[in-house]
């Protein structure tokens, strides 16, 4: 019990998968997520090949003199992976943190992209 | 003679049961069933209610203040386009904190960081505690 205990007690912070909308415009995709309480310094983007991870933290600051009476949310620890397809033009990923919500742009290659094929009247 | 130890045979297992509610991270008060989900604390002169609502402005979310409740108020829209994935709530909200003591209504102070509202309500003067000094004779 009492090496269950010390893991316990070790600062590990709870792991959540944040809330995710991921839809489609003409122009490309959009990846948004509910991150509260992470900025811009405990967030990071790594793309490797054709993964991409989301990482963030969200560590709120400790009031010594306050004493908590309701507790719904607290420290945690966001995580997701997202696959990105060929589709995508990764040079062109745009990720935008606002307000605790992460919107993330990844525009469609330009081979994907619609594009309208001009008549030729003969 | 007989005596009862049917209570003390489960006490390893109750204490491990003990020390899991007690380490259990955060110790949530209640399961994210309602949203936005709150924290209040509780200070010597304040109480501070604390709500995760990612991606609205602070002029964004209605705050009303009465004597008896705090209501935080508000519309989460939605993008435009074809989803494919769609788990973030979106439409209207609304939290009722009860407040039990009187609050200085006229100093509550709301703030919105990183996706957090923060709402501090200063305790009237009739409700903070008073040390009373006892004369000794």
């Amino acid at each position: 019990m009492s090496n269950e205990l010390e893991k316990k007690t070790l600062p590990a912070l709870p792991r959540f998968r944040p809330n995710t909308d991921v839809l489609e415009r003409e122009e490309g995709f959009y990846i948004f997520m509910d991150m509260p309480g992470v900025n811009k310094e405990t967030l990071s983007i790594d793309l490797r090949e054709n993964e991409m991870e989301i990482r963030g933290k969200a560590v709120y600051p400790r009031d010594e003199d306050a004493k908590a009476l309701h507790v719904e949310f607290g420290d945690g620890e966001y995580v997701r992976t997202f696959t990105i397809s060929d589709g995508v033009d990764r040079e062109g990923i745009k990720a935008n943190l606002k307000n605790g919500q992460l919107e993330l742009f990844l525009p469609k290659a330009a081979r994907f992209k619609p594009r309208r094929i001009e008549i030729q009247a003969g | 003679m007989v005596i009862d130890f049917s209570t003390y045979y489960d006490l390893p297992r109750n204490l491990d049961t003990f020390f899991e509610e007690l380490w259990r991270p955060s110790s949530l008060s209640q399961r994210r069933i309602s949203y936005p989900p709150v924290n209040i604390s509780e200070s010597e002169g304040n109480f501070i209610v604390r709500s995760e609502i990612p991606g609205m402005d602070v002029q964004d979310v209605e705050l009303t203040l009465n004597e008896k409740s705090l209501v935080i108020r508000g519309t989460k829209k939605s993008e435009v386009g074809s989803y494919y994935r769609q788990e973030r709530p979106t439409g209207n909200f609304q939290r009722i904190v009860n407040l039990n003591v009187a609050v200085e209504t006229d100093a509550v102070k709301a703030s919105m960081k990183d996706g957090v509202l923060e709402v501090v309500l200063p305790k009237a003067k009739e409700s903070r505690p008073v040390t009373i000094t006892i004369d000794a004779q």
